[in-house]
Order: C-alpha cells, then sequence, then structure tokens
C-alpha cells in the first residue's frame, strides 16, 4: 500500500532537535530584544553644529527622543566637491562628538544668577526707590555699597533670579549708565560672529540701538594678522580646506593642522598620496610634523630670519640669476615691485622714502582727481614715466572721469595705451647710490634670550637710480620697490658695495649662513626648502602654499614673521593661484552673509555709524595695563628714524592716533555725548562745530586723555559666547584688579610707574596717583557653563546651546553656510541669546520712559577702510592738537555723526528692520547697492509688524528665524538677485564687466531651511576675493589675478613696501628680521620669594589644544580624563632637570603679572628655553594657591600684558585705515618670559575635602 | 507617602522664605508612621533651623552647594553617566517610567532630578518605594556621604531616605572597610592618581625608539595608576542605575567604598 496518504506532503515536523542533538529550537519570548532594537529608535533627526569659536562648522546629525537629545553622529550629505576631489565628510572631531553632553551637565548653568549682595543691594534700594533706575543709581553712586558687591567678585555667593527681576536689574542699570555718563559707557564684547551670527547680532543690535560700543575680538586674541591689511587691503581672506588638494607643495609653518583643525585636516594627508611634498616648520616636536617630508625647527620666535632667507635663495635664483618667466610676469601686474620710491636724505644718508605719486610731477600727470593717490612706474625698455591704472586714487571719486579706471589691467591711465611696467633700473639707471637699511638682528634692544649678530644696525647697500624732476623743481632718486627689495634682502647684483652677498654661504643678512646662527636651521636645508618651493610655483604656476599657525602671529613683531612668509608667496605667483597662496585659518572665519548680516547686527537700518571699538587698545587702558609699561618707544625704533620725531610712550601713540581719526575711541569723549548736544544746542551750534570748536579750545577731550577720570571709563558691560576672562584676557590679573575691582583675588606682582621714580609716564595722559579700582558698575555674562568669566560676573544669564537654537554658522575652512537648529528647547530657565537680548530690550524701552526720550548722540568714528575717507592723509603726518594742521572731522581727525536715538522705541526697532536701508541701500567693502526689492520681499516672508509704533509696516525680525532669513534675503552669498547687484555696482568701479560670475546663479535664494535640509554652498560675491564654482575651490585674490580687480591697497596691488611715516620710522617699510622685545617681567621678581627650589627662566608659549576648542571643554570630564585633567604647564627634558622638576609634579610659573599653578609635563617634544601651557585651561578645576601670590593660581594669561605697537595704530592712509576687526592694535603675548619652579607646598586654600572619617568621627 | 514630597521640597532650591512652610513640614513629620524618632527630631530640626535664617543665605548656600561642579548634584544621572552619551537613553528609559505611571513632566527639569524623582516615588506604593530607593541607593549614599563630608546640612536630607530605603548610611563594616582604605584627598594621594607613567618600548621587536632589543617580546603596557577603585556587583535592573560609578581622574569626585548594603563584596 502505498505510503502516499501517511506521509506528509507539505508540511514537515518541527524539529527540536538539531545537529545531532546539539542544537535545540526553543519558542522562548523574543521580545526581550526590544531592549536593544528600539535603542537606536528616535523621534527625530536635527541638524546642528557647534558653534561660537570653531573654525570646523561641522555637520551633526543630533538626534531626539522624547525631547531629550540622546546621541549625536556625524552628518555626511554634504554638496560634492567635484570630479577628482575628495570629498568633504566626515567631519567633526572627538571635541564636537562629545559635546551634547554638555547640555545636561552639571557645570551647566540653569538659571539667571545674581551675586547675592548684589541682589540684597538692589531689593532694599528698590524697596526705597520706587523708580529701578533711581535705585540703581543709588547703588552705584554709594561708595560703600558699591564696593560691598564689587570687592566679592569672583568670591561666589550666587543667588538665583526670575527672569524678570533680571532683566529689571540690566536694564536700569542701562537706562542710568546711558543718561548718567553716555550710551558709550555701555559696552559689549563678543566674538567671532561666524560661529553664530544671528546670537552675535542679538547683543550688538541691543547695544547699537543704545549708542553703546561694541568691541572688535580678532585684533584683540592677537590672530588678527595686520600684515594682511598691510600687504592685501584685506583681512584674511584664505583659501578653503580643499584648496589643500590642488596644492603640490605645502608648508605648514606654525600650524599644527591635524590637532587645531581636525576635519580639514584629511585633505592634507590625502593629497600626499597624490605626490604633494609637505614641509613643516615648529619649533617643537608637533603633531603635525609627523605628515613632514622635511621638518625644519627654527629657535621659536624667528620665523621672520628663516623666511628672509628662504626669500634670499628665491631671488637670488628665480628673479636675478635664473629668471621665472611666470614669476617676473606675476611680481610686474600684481605687486608692487615696479612702483617707484623716492629716496629721502637723513642725517647725510639716502633712505627710503615714499611711493613717488602723480602729484610729485608738474602736470600731476593729468589727474585732477586724487593725484596724490596714484602711484607711478616706468616703461619697460624706455625711459616715459607711466600711470598705471588701479591705485587707490582711481577708486574713489572718478565717476566723472568715465570709464572706471581702477583695474589692474596692463594699461597707462592717461591714454589707456598697453603698457609694460620696468621691474629693475639697473639697465636704465641714472646712477647707483648707497642706500641705508635699518638691521635689528644686532639685539640692540631685543630681548637677550635671543641669539644676535654682530652686524652693524645700519646696512648700506648699493641701489640702481633714475633722477627726476619734480613740480617744485627738485630733483629726486627714484628707485623700484624692486631694486630696494634686492638690496634690503642683501643680494649682490654686481653694483659693489658693502653688505650684499654673492654666495649664500657668506654671513651677511639675509643669507642662509647668516640666519644659522639665529634660527639654528642648517644653512642647506633652508637652501632646499626655499628651491623646492619656488621650482614647486614655477613649474605649476603657483601652486605652492603655506598654511600659516596664529602662533607665528602672536609675537610683537608678528608683520614681519608673516611677511617674510608672504613675501615668498608673492615673489612666486601663488597668491590668487588654485593649490597655492597663504592660509592663515584663525579668529575671524569669515561670516560668508556678511554684508547681509551687517544691518541686522549694528543696526544699520535704523541708524548709522554705528560704534565699534578696537579691543586691544580699549583694554589696555581700562584695565590699567598701561600704567605697568616698561617698553620704550626707542627700543622698537628704526636706526634711521629720528628720535625727536617720535616722542612719548606706547600709549600717547594710541592716543594721538584715537586723535588724528586713525583708530576709534571708547568712551569716545570727556563727556556724555547726549549732553554735548544739548550744551551744542544751547550755544545754538551745530553738535558737529561745537565739538570741533571745544576740543580745540581744550573744553572738551578724547576720554582716554585721562583714563582715570570719573567719567571716562566703561561702567557697563556685556559679555557673551566668550570667555573673555577665562580665555582671551591679556593681562588676567589687570582685569581683576582695575576692572572687576577683586581686590582680595588679584595677583598682580608688579609695581605701577607710579612706584618707579626713573619710570617714563605717558606725556598725552593725566596721571592720576589714586586709579579706579572696579571700573565696571555692572557686569553682565550669557553662557551655558560657569566659566572663568561668569564666576567674576555680576548677573550669569544661561543661554541656549547650540542644539537648543536657530542660528547660522559659516566657516573660512569650507565654502557652505550651515545651521545650528534648535532640536530640543532650551533646558531648565536657559534662552537663546537672542530671546535674551530681546527681553533685556523690552525691559529697557519700558524703564527708559521718563529718563530719556528722542536724544541727539553725537558720535565720532574713524577714517574707515573701504570708503572714501580712506583717502585722508597722503603724504605727512600732522597732529591738529599740536597746530600742525586744523582739526577737519573725516580728514585730520575723527568724522562726526549726530545720530538720533529714540530709546522708549528700542525693542520695536529691534525686533523689525529699519527704513535706512531703503533709503540708503546696502552695501560692504567700499560698494553699495540699492535694496528696496529685498525689504519688500523680506516683508512677504516674515510679515510686516502689524502694531503701531515705529516698526508699523516694517519687515519683522521677531524670531531667530526671521533673522535668518534677514540675513540671507539680503546678501549677495545666499541671494542671487543681490550677488548681481553687487557684481554690477563693481563693475562701475573697475570698468570691467563681473557680472557674469553670479548671472548662473541670479535665481538662487537660499532660505533657513534648505539649510536645515543640506548646507549650501554660497554664491559669488565682490565682497570676497575668491570664486564658489564648480572649476575652481575657493582661493583667496583669485578674483584680484583672474578679474583684474585690484588689491584694496595704496598701490592696488600686493605691497612688498610700505611708505607710511611710522612704517618708516619703526623700519618696516621693507620686511626685515626684528628679535623679539624685552618684557622686562622677570627681574624685580628672580629670586625675591625663594622657596628652597631652584627657579628657571622659560619663554611662555600658549598654543590651542587638542582636548578644548579654547575654554570649552576644559572643564569637561571626557576631555579632561584624556588630557590630564588639569592645568598643565610642557617643558622640555633638560630644563626639567635643571629645575630639579619631575613630570607631573607641581609647579609654579610667574613674573610680574601674576602667577600660575599646574602640573609639569616633561616631555622631548619641547625644545629647550620653552614653556608651553595650552591656551585657556579653566581654573574652575583644579587649580591649587600660589605659593607667590598667596591667592588661588591664575590661567595661562596671569602670566601676560598687553603691549602695543604703534605701527598698528596708523590711519587715514588707504589700507592702513581703521576697520572693525580689519586693522589694529593687537594682542601680542609670544615675547613673555615666565620664572617656573617646583612647588614646595601644594595648598588647596581650603577646598581640599575634610577626609570623610574625620567628619564622621567628629561627630560622635 | 508624605515625607517623601517634604523631602523633595527641602531639596529644592528655597524659592519662598522657609517660616511660610515650617508649619506645614512639621505635620507632616508628625503624622508619619514610618520614620524613626531620632530621624525626625533631626528633620524637625533641619526644619527649624532653615525657617530662622536669612532666605537669600539660604539660596546662596543651595547654588555653591548644588549649582556648581558635579560631585553632588542632584541629577542622578550625573553620578552614573556623567557626560556619557548614555544619559540621554537613561533619561529618556525614565520619563517612560514616569509616563507608564500617568505622570508627565511639568517643570524645565530633566527626569533624574532627583526632588523630581521623589515625589513621584511620594505617590507610589510602600514596596514599590523601597524597591526604587535601593535601586538609586549607592547615588543616595554617595550623595550623604559627600555632604556629611562637607560638613553640609543637607547631608541631614538623605538620612531618611536610606532609612526608607533600608538602606544604612554608614555601617560599622562599611567604616571600617573606609578606614582601611588609603585616602584620596591627600596631595600625595592626587599626585599619584594623575600619575601617567611613560610607556615603555623597550625590548620590542625591530627596537622601536632605537632601544636595544634584548630579544624578548615584551607586552607593552600602561603603567598602573594606583587610585581607589570601585567595586560593585551588579544588580539586576532595567533602567541602568546600578552602572558604577565611572572611575574618574578628579579625585575629588572618586570617593571609594561607598557600597550597597545587601553588596559588601569586601
Amino acid at each position: 500500500m502505498s505510503q502516499i496518504l501517511k506521509r506528509l506532503t507539505y508540511f514537515k515536523r518541527e524539529q527540536t532537535a538539531f545537529a545531532g542533538d546539539h542544537g535545540v529550537l526553543t519558542t522562548d519570548d523574543r521580545r526581550w530584544e526590544d531592549a536593544y532594537r528600539q535603542r537606536w529608535q528616535h523621534d527625530k533627526v536635527v541638524r546642528s553644529t557647534h558653534g561660537v569659536n570653531c573654525t570646523g562648522s561641522c555637520s551633526w546629525k543630533i538626534y531626539v527622543k522624547n525631547g531629550l537629545v540622546t546621541w549625536e553622529v556625524q552628518q555626511t550629505d554634504y554638496p560634492r566637491t567635484r570630479p577628482d576631489m575628495p570629498n568633504h565628510e566626515p567631519r567633526g572631531c572627538p571635541r564636537g562628538a562629545s559635546y551634547s553632553w554638555y547640555l545636561y551637565s552639571a557645570n551647566r548653568v540653569k538659571y539667571p544668577m545674581i551675586r547675592g549682595r548684589l541682589l540684597d543691594l538692589w531689593r532694599k534700594a528698590k524697596a526705597k526707590h520706587k523708580d529701578p533706575v533711581a535705585a540703581w543709581g543709588a547703588i552705584v553712586e554709594d561708595p560703600a555699597q558699591a564696593k560691598e558687591y564689587k570687592s566679592k567678585r569672583g568670591m561666589g555667593g550666587f543667588v538665583r533670579a526670575d527672569w524678570e527681576e533680571a532683566n529689571e536689574l540690566i536694564a536700569a542699570a542701562n537706562v542710568y549708565t546711558v543718561k548718567k555718563y553716555g550710551p558709550d559707557r555701555v559696552a559689549g564684547f563678543s566674538p567671532i560672529p561666524a560661529m553664530s551670527m544671528i546670537s552675535y547680532a542679538a547683543g550688538t543690535r541691543y547695544l547699537s540701538l543704545l549708542g553703546g560700543t561694541c568691541l572688535s575680538f580678532y585684533d584683540w586674541y592677537c590672530d588678527l594678522p595686520p600684515s594682511s591689511p598691510q600687504v592685501w587691503g584685506e583681512q584674511t581672506d584664505v583659501p578653503e580646506a580643499a584648496d589643500w588638494y590642488n596644492s603640490t607643495y605645502i608648508m605648514m609653518w606654525g600650524s599644527n593642522v591635524p590637532q587645531t583643525r581636525t576635519p580639514d585636516a584629511h585633505f592634507m594627508t590625502e593629497v600626499r598620496y597624490r605626490g604633494t611634498k609637505t614641509v613643516v616648520v615648529t619649533p617643537d616636536y608637533a603633531e603635525v610634523t609627523k605628515f613632514a617630508d622635511i621638518w625644519l625647527h627654527p629657535k621659536q620666535g624667528t620665523d621672520a630670519a628663516l623666511a628672509m632667507a628662504m626669500g634670499h635663495v628665491i631671488l637670488r635664483e628665480w628673479h636675478l640669476d635664473g629668471v621665472s618667466d611666470y614669476f617676473d610676469d606675476y611680481v610686474r601686474r600684481y605687486t608692487d615691485m615696479p612702483m617707484l620710491v623716492r629716496l629721502e636724505r637723513r642725517n647725510g644718508r639716502l633712505i627710503p622714502g615714499r611711493y613717488l605719486r602723480a602729484s610729485d610731477f608738474a602736470d600731476a600727470l593729468a589727474q585732477k582727481n586724487n593725484p596724490e593717490w596714484k602711484t607711478v612706474a616706468v616703461e619697460e625698455g624706455g625711459e616715459r614715466i607711466v600711470l598705471p591704472q588701479g591705485s587707490i586714487g582711481f577708486r574713489w571719486g572718478e565717476e566723472q572721469q568715465g570709464v572706471g579706471k581702477w583695474n589692474l589691467e596692463s594699461k597707462d591711465a592717461r591714454d589707456g595705451s598697453e603698457v609694460k611696467l620696468q621691474l629693475s633700473l639697473i639697465d636704465s639707471r641714472d646712477d647707483v647710490v648707497a642706500v641705508a637699511f635699518p638691521y635689528f638682528g644686532g639685539g640692540r634692544q631685543a630681548s637677550q634670550h635671543w641669539l644676535h649678530t654682530d652686524h652693524e644696525e645700519i646696512l648700506e647697500r648699493n641701489v640702481p637710480v633714475r633722477k627726476l624732476t619734480l613740480a617744485n623743481g627738485e630733483e629726486a632718486l627714484v628707485a623700484t620697490v624692486f631694486d630696494l627689495q634686492c638690496a634690503n634682502y642683501g643680494l649682490d647684483r654686481g653694483l659693489g658695495g658693502a653688505n650684499v652677498a654673492a654666495s649664500f654661504d657668506d654671513d651677511i643678512p639675509y643669507t642662509p649662513a647668516w640666519q644659522e646662527r639665529i634660527t639654528g636651521v642648517p644653512r642647506d636645508r633652508v637652501i632646499t626648502v626655499a628651491r623646492q618651493f619656488a621650482e614647486n610655483a614655477h613649474k605649476t604656476h603657483g601652486k605652492s602654499m603655506v598654511i600659516i599657525g596664529a602662533s607665528m602671529n602672536h609675537w610683537y613683531h608678528m608683520d614681519m614673521n608673516y611677511r617674510g612668509v608672504i613675501n615668498m608667496l608673492m615673489m612666486c605667483g601663488c597668491v590668487g593661484q588654485s593649490g597655492g597662496g597663504w592660509a592663515h585659518y584663525v579668529g575671524q572665519e569669515k561670516l560668508r552673509p556678511q554684508t547681509g548680516w551687517l544691518p541686522l547686527a549694528f543696526a544699520l537700518d535704523w541708524a548709522r555709524p554705528p560704534r565699534q571699538m578696537n579691543s586691544t587698545s580699549f583694554f589696555y587702558l581700562h584695565t590699567n595695563q598701561w600704567r605697568y609699561e616698561k617698553l620704550q618707544v626707542q627700543e622698537i625704533l628704526s636706526p634711521l628714524a629720528d628720535p625727536k620725531d617720535f616722542p612719548g610712550s606706547l600709549l600717547d601713540y594710541n592716543v594721538r592716533a584715537e586723535r588724528m581719526g586713525w583708530l576709534p575711541s571708547a568712551p569716545q569723549l570727556s563727556r556724555n555725548p547726549l549732553e554735548i548736544c544739548r550744551e551744542a544746542e544751547a550755544a545754538g551750534m551745530d553738535p558737529k562745530d561745537y565739538v570741533v570748536q571745544s576740543l580745540k579750545d581744550g573744553s572738551l577731550q578724547f576720554a582716554s586723555e585721562d583714563p582715570d577720570g570719573p567719567n571716562n571709563y566703561p561702567r557697563n558691560m556685556f559679555i557673551w559666547r566668550s570667555n573673555l576672562l577665562g580665555a582671551s584676557g591679556k593681562g588676567h590679573e589687570y582685569f581683576l584688579k582695575y576692572f572687576m575691582g577683586a581686590e582680595s583675588q588679584h595677583g598682580v606682582l608688579g609695581l605701577d610707574l607710579g612706584k618707579d621714580e626713573a619710570a617714563v609716564k605717558p606725556e598725552e595722559v593725566r596721571w592720576r596717583d589714586k586709579p579706579v579700582e572696579g571700573k565696571l558698575d555692572l557686569m553682565v555674562t550669557l553662557d551655558f557653563r560657569m566659566s572663568t568669566t561668569c564666576m567674576y560676573s555680576d548677573i550669569v544669564l544661561p543661554t541656549a546651546t547650540w542644539y537648543e537654537k536657530d542660528d547660522l554658522n559659516t566657516s573660512d575652512m569650507h565654502p557652505f553656510i550651515h545651521p545650528l537648529s534648535k532640536a530640543v528647547d532650551p533646558a531648565w530657565e536657559s534662552r537663546s541669546d537672542w530671546d535674551i537680548y530681546k527681553g533685556v530690550a523690552r525691559k529697557f524701552s519700558e524703564l527708559a520712559v521718563g529718563h530719556l526720550g528722542v536724544e541727539k548722540d553725537i558720535v565720532t568714528l574713524p577714517i574707515l577702510h573701504d570708503s572714501p575717507a580712506e583717502l585722508a592723509q597722503a603724504l605727512e603726518v600732522k597732529e591738529w592738537k599740536k597746530g600742525e594742521c586744523e582739526p577737519i572731522p573725516g580728514k585730520t581727525m575723527p568724522t562726526l555723526a549726530v545720530v538720533e536715538r529714540d530709546y522708549p522705541n528700542t525693542f520695536r526697532k529691534f525686533s523689525s528692520l529699519g527704513p535706512l536701508l531703503d533709503k540708503l541701500g546696502n552695501g560692504g567693502k567700499g560698494i553699495t547697492w540699492n535694496t528696496e526689492e529685498e525689504v519688500h520681499k523680506l516683508g512677504q516672508l516674515n510679515r510686516t509688524v502689524d502694531t503701531e509704533g515705529v516698526g508699523h509696516g516694517r519687515p519683522r525680525i521677531d524670531t531667530p528665524i526671521d533673522a535668518c532669513e534677514t540675513i540671507l534675503m539680503l546678501a549677495p552669498e545666499t541671494n542671487g538677485e543681490v550677488a548681481v547687484k553687487a557684481w554690477k555696482a563693481l563693475s562701475k568701479i573697475t570698468g570691467r564687466d563681473h557680472a557674469h560670475l553670479a548671472l548662473p546663479k541670479e535665481e538662487e535664494k537660499i532660505r533657513f531651511r534648505d539649510l536645515v535640509a543640506q548646507p549650501r554652498k554660497i554664491i559669488s560675491s565682490p565682497t570676497w576675493s575668491g570664486l564658489e564654482s564648480e572649476h575652481v575651490s575657493y582661493n583667496a585674490g583669485y578674483t584680484n589675478v583672474h578679474e583684474l580687480i585690484p588689491w584694496r591697497t595704496l598701490s592696488g596691488r600686493q605691497q612688498f613696501y610700505q611708505d607710511h611715516p611710522w612704517m618708516r620710522g619703526f623700519g618696516e617699510e621693507l620686511c626685515v628680521y626684528k628679535p623679539p622685545v624685552d618684557t622686562k617681567t622677570i627681574a624685580p621678581i628672580k629670586g625675591h620669594h625663594p622657596n628652597g627650589n631652584p627657579e628657571i627662566t622659560l619663554n611662555f608659549l600658549t598654543p590651542h589644544q587638542k582636548w578644548g576648542i579654547h575654554s570649552t571643554y576644559t572643564d569637561n570630564l571626557i576631555m579632561l580624563t584624556l588630557s590630564r585633567g588639569g592645568p598643565i604647564i610642557w617643558i622640555s627634558e633638560a630644563d626639567a632637570k635643571r629645575a630639579q622638576i619631575e613630570d607631573n609634579d607641581w609647579i609654579e610659573a610667574y613674573n610680574v603679572n601674576g602667577a600660575i599653578t599646574a602640573r609639569a609635563v616633561v616631555s622631548q617634544r619641547i625644545p629647550e628655553g620653552v614653556a608651553m601651557m595650552y591656551h585657556a585651561q579653566e581654573k574652575l578645576v583644579h587649580t591649587p594657591g600660589s605659593e607667590m601670590t598667596g591667592r588661588r593660581g591664575g590661567i595661562h594669561n596671569s602670566v601676560t600684558r598687553t603691549v602695543l605697537k604703534p605701527t598698528h595704530m596708523i590711519g587715514g592712509y588707504a589700507q592702513l585705515s581703521w576697520g572693525f576687526n580689519y586693522y589694529g592694535t593687537v594682542g601680542s603675548n609670544r615675547d613673555e618670559f615666565i620664572l617656573v619652579r617646583r612647588m614646595d607646598k601644594v595648598d588647596w586654600l581650603g577646598s581640599a575635602p575634610q577626609h570623610i572619617l574625620k567628619k564622621l568621627e567628629g561627630e560622635q | 507617602m508624605k515625607i517623601l514630597k517634604l523631602i523633595a521640597t527641602l531639596l529644592h532650591y528655597p524659592e519662598q522664605a522657609p517660616a511660610e512652610y515650617r508649619n506645614a513640614c512639621l505635620e507632616v513629620l508628625q503624622e508619619d508612621t514610618l520614620l524613626s524618632a531620632e530621624s525626625k527630631q533631626r528633620l524637625a530640626a533641619y526644619v527649624d533651623g532653615m525657617a530662622d535664617a536669612d532666605l537669600m543665605d539660604l539660596q546662596s548656600r543651595y547654588v555653591e552647594t548644588f549649582d556648581r561642579g558635579r560631585a553632588v548634584s542632584l541629577h542622578l544621572f550625573e553620578h552614573v553617566h556623567g557626560e556619557s552619551r548614555d544619559r540621554g537613553q537613561a533619561m529618556v528609559d525614565l520619563l517612560d517610567v514616569y509616563r507608564s505611571h500617568g505622570m508627565e513632566v511639568a517643570l524645565s527639569e530633566l527626569p533624574d532630578y532627583l526632588p523630581l524623582f521623589l515625589e513621584f516615588l511620594s505617590i507610589l506604593e510602600p514596596e514599590e518605594i523601597v524597591s526604587w530607593l535601593q535601586e538609586v541607593a549607592h547615588i543616595l549614599q554617595v550623595l550623604h556621604l559627600r555632604l556629611s563630608e562637607r560638613g553640609s546640612p543637607y547631608a541631614v536630607l538623605f538620612e531618611p531616605l536610606l532609612e526608607l530605603g533600608e538602606l544604612e548610611p554608614a555601617s560599622e563594616v562599611l567604616r571600617e572597610q573606609i578606614k582601611a582604605e588609603p585616602r584620596d584627598d591627600t596631595p600625595e594621594a592626587i599626585d599619584e592618581a594623575w600619575a601617567e607613567e611613560p610607556v615603555s618600548f623597550a625590548g620590542m621587536p625591530g627596537g622601536a625608539c632605537g632601544s636595544q632589543s634584548d630579544g624578548q617580546v615584551k607586552v607593552v603596557q600602561w603603567g598602573t595608576r594606583a587610585r581607589p577603585r570601585v567595586r560593585r556587583t551588579p544588580k539586576e535592573t532595567h533602567y541602568g542605575l546600578h552602572q558604577p560609578i565611572p572611575i574618574r581622574v578628579l579625585p575629588v569626585y572618586c570617593s571609594g567604598g561607598v557600597r550597597h548594603r545587601e553588596h559588601c563584596p569586601l
């Protein structure tokens, strides 16, 4: 019988055992698996980034579940680059990856906090005075009450407050200060708007509506290279990181790329696989050195000597003995090498003078417009003097002359004829004369911690010259910049004379042999690198690149370090070429949609001009660091200058610069500007005339002429997105003493000039024997963590973190505009910066009623770069104060403007876009366009204000997203139509068509939600000198070279030569080597307080760290765990041995400025003579007491003090005119020395926990 | 359980003058039947003491104690996950627990905020409360010991919690154990905890760093750190609260020797 019906056909029996009973099938409940399956479920993914101060601007996916951030990962959907280029992603680093956990950290500031002492005084005063403004006045005008809370700054005692109370106190203080002392006595500091530009703009918009002072950051951080404006008339325009991949020879000079530019470093490592050679120049064995084919390690601070020697080799082999056709053409067309310079006679010597100008000739070379601002050259092979187009005189006021001539076409401006400029006069010379050059490498006044050579301080070298008869009948000797440059570099050209070298082995400045003694780098390596650098640039037409680290910019003579390097790049035609150029990635980080942002940030839609101030001079003055100044002007003056022309101290130069309209000042004048306007009205005068007259007769002064005068310092200060006291505050202890009045907290160890008989006090400034301690009446800090700055503030307001707010972010490292977006609501009581300032503005408007109405405010404005005023002081420096000229606003002194403030309407103005944009248009960097269309469209997009009042009918700027849309609508970078308008506006000045660069994108409009969907590449705009295109990566100077748009300098070209009288006075007309200065901070204290351990003297360097972004993350356990968990200072093995220090010992570092306590890291990485402390380690974590000060050890800036440099104060002179974060004094810090010794006793100052058992036993 | 609500209130930032609710507090204490008389007395003394103090002083003391630093943070997961990414998920899980009991967080506070957690417990059944308190026992003990160590009056508020959770604050055994442990807050101990011993490549084949090879293959090791280690026996729970406190570099935060009563492996 068949089995067919017994067998199962479609089924088989479930097998419970298999594999020979080794396996068993079970049917258990598998729901437990949900635990891990659901682990990675989430409600939404949001795109954001980390943004105040990191260049990364990396895209991150934030995972949110139940309204809580659960984790984050790197986003990988960047727009592609293009074929044969690696893409950008993944971007991110361990710091960013550990970020989201700040969000819920115990260190988070959760509630508004006010120091209890102050709050107590406030509540009592309010009980007494019904009016909050009067209540504030009662507190601050009573010295006893003021001292009571100021002296407690830094000592804790915070209590929580609610927003209403905090806003009321702040607003009352602001109203009171504006009314009594003046709006410019309210100041605010916030850095790097590019990273969260709305948050930045919130504060500056509020301050600008008040007439308050917005402080710069880039110069203060000392990341701002003054060399960039000097050479290019532009501040930090650099190639994007992807362009590294187009380079075939990369030098990383003082830049620790893998450590500090982590998300971008991959472009550098990738291009090495394509055969690109990498050279690293760092004094220490930094992380980047492992990527080096050649590592050069010069003595720290001597980079200029190295660069000069390389320049010597390049000039010799590629411009003199051999000639690169590419270099030759490049320097003729794009640099000032062919421009003529007059020689001057001083003390029987010929020295390089100023550029020859059209105005020097009898007919002014037929120029009616700005002949004093037009440089002159000689035609190649001919005798003819020519007037090349493109110098700055052609930039302004040429409207009447027909087609614009501000361009780099090789034409004579007079007749438009083609002309090739002559580089050297050697073959058509009238004579050869000895020209004197200054030499600083002998170390006459420099720090004795460096090695110097014994060459004379004045070196005469032969230069070929032409003789010309000028308008005044005088016969002038002129030379080209090229010929002066060759002489300056010490090149023997067969013209005879001394101080020139025929061989690289001659010991003559600036040969490779000469630099050996100073830098310690063997000459053959210098020659090798210089040759390869140039040969590569010659063969590739400029694809040699220098990625430069701001560490080199932190030396007092940073200009020389940078110009030395920039010279190499210019000599080799690398600037403005894809894969070449100068790559400096610090500090300002490129706010891409800048011209859309400016009106929002500085309230230019309601009132112009805003008050902006250079922070370095501001803090130098108001934290009284000037009272300790030991560096004399004579120490840094050129040996060729007449000391009689340069009297006084460093501060005197700053005050003169303010009076001459070169630098801004804050507070501006010695009285309340609202009051001054009332006085003018009473006198029946225009306030501007009244100010000029009062300044002239001395009844009114600049506030800085008496900085300790009761009405001459800032009273209220806002700090947001910044850890001013914990990171950038050079002279930290002076801040504590004078700014904050934290009398029992500061560690200033030195004596001021008043205690020193021999000291030279400033002559322009009133010296008061008793300086003010505790200048600030109110210091408000907005932060999400309890930073060092918060500790000293009166009020701490909790801000939203980077995953809790909507904002915009851009970076110079990549071409995208990126959002910060609100993944979750701000935790606890925190609010976004935008909402915080909106709240303060609202309260301010309420409280202003009855105290402030519609007021007139007189604003002093320095002569600004990129404005017609920059053609102010063409030939000489003249001071009206000394009667050398008349005070003429905008010409010989600051521009004066009367601005109307409508204080009760501050909030309404804050939250709507004002009418000045329709009336005056928008623009930037010297270009203006009509923007009515965009304002109209923004009104449609954001809707208009429907409540009555000044803002009625205007586009709303209510939420942060409204603010984002405002920027995106107005900026050419994010609105194609505006880009086309902007290029057309530029075309009018250059006389060339540029609109083709944006026309293909005319219809493109980027909105906030587009960015949230994917970061967007911006549109090319004339605000920047590179292109955003499908063909080239962004590279600075690209449109100058390829579109023939002039650099915004005097000559319109990249300038090797700086002809301003002060530049020449300080010996920097051409690049030279200058050793570090002597800050004199060691001698007064050395050996004075022995603790039994040996003291050694070391140079103090503060590079950027691996486990933090500035001070952020230095209080994060994850990052601290990866490092050593607290403040550390690195020293070399040799120095450690000398000082009997072992690794991890507690050491103290100190000088007259203050003291630091930290652990020693003894490492082979560090060269002898150097101590290295990573920048901005918080003093909140593990900082014991100092044996020197008896107080808690400080931060890295406790041993530094700001020292100003006069050449950075120059203004009213083409590219050397002031601009916010563009030019100005910088806070250098690398020349500083410290004493280091092992600590004898580590004292935690009572914060060491009592041991648990002791306590428990004690209770029993 | 009203006593938990009371403690939650006392652990919260003092927003109104304590004198105003002093009597309400004392009433709760009188009504309570679970706490020992001694505990009640100490709590009552705390309430009395607080009522006499100035509000702003109390606020300032509170901020100094709880709003700065991690060691005595009132957020439970600070002591379990710190700044690790697991914290987000742990909070989500805890939120789910609240929701499963029909409770939504009404304030802008995180779900692991101790007063909030205690208020949640106060509506549960007594046996559930004990179980939950035991779950967070080690954190309560840590907080209690650290606050006592600092001489903080807030330590008193943790004693009833330990008592209700049938936990011992510091048994003789525990004290003995702690006594036997090296101190971690002396400069020497902190030094040691931070010491980073160099990696030795000596003896590596190929002579890394140019050192002489003796032919022996040696394992490259980090030097061991003499640092107090917290050893724990994991208890099976599903909310992750049992996880050990991570060893941290900052010695003030590593107070060793805190143990759950039932798990004293030493």
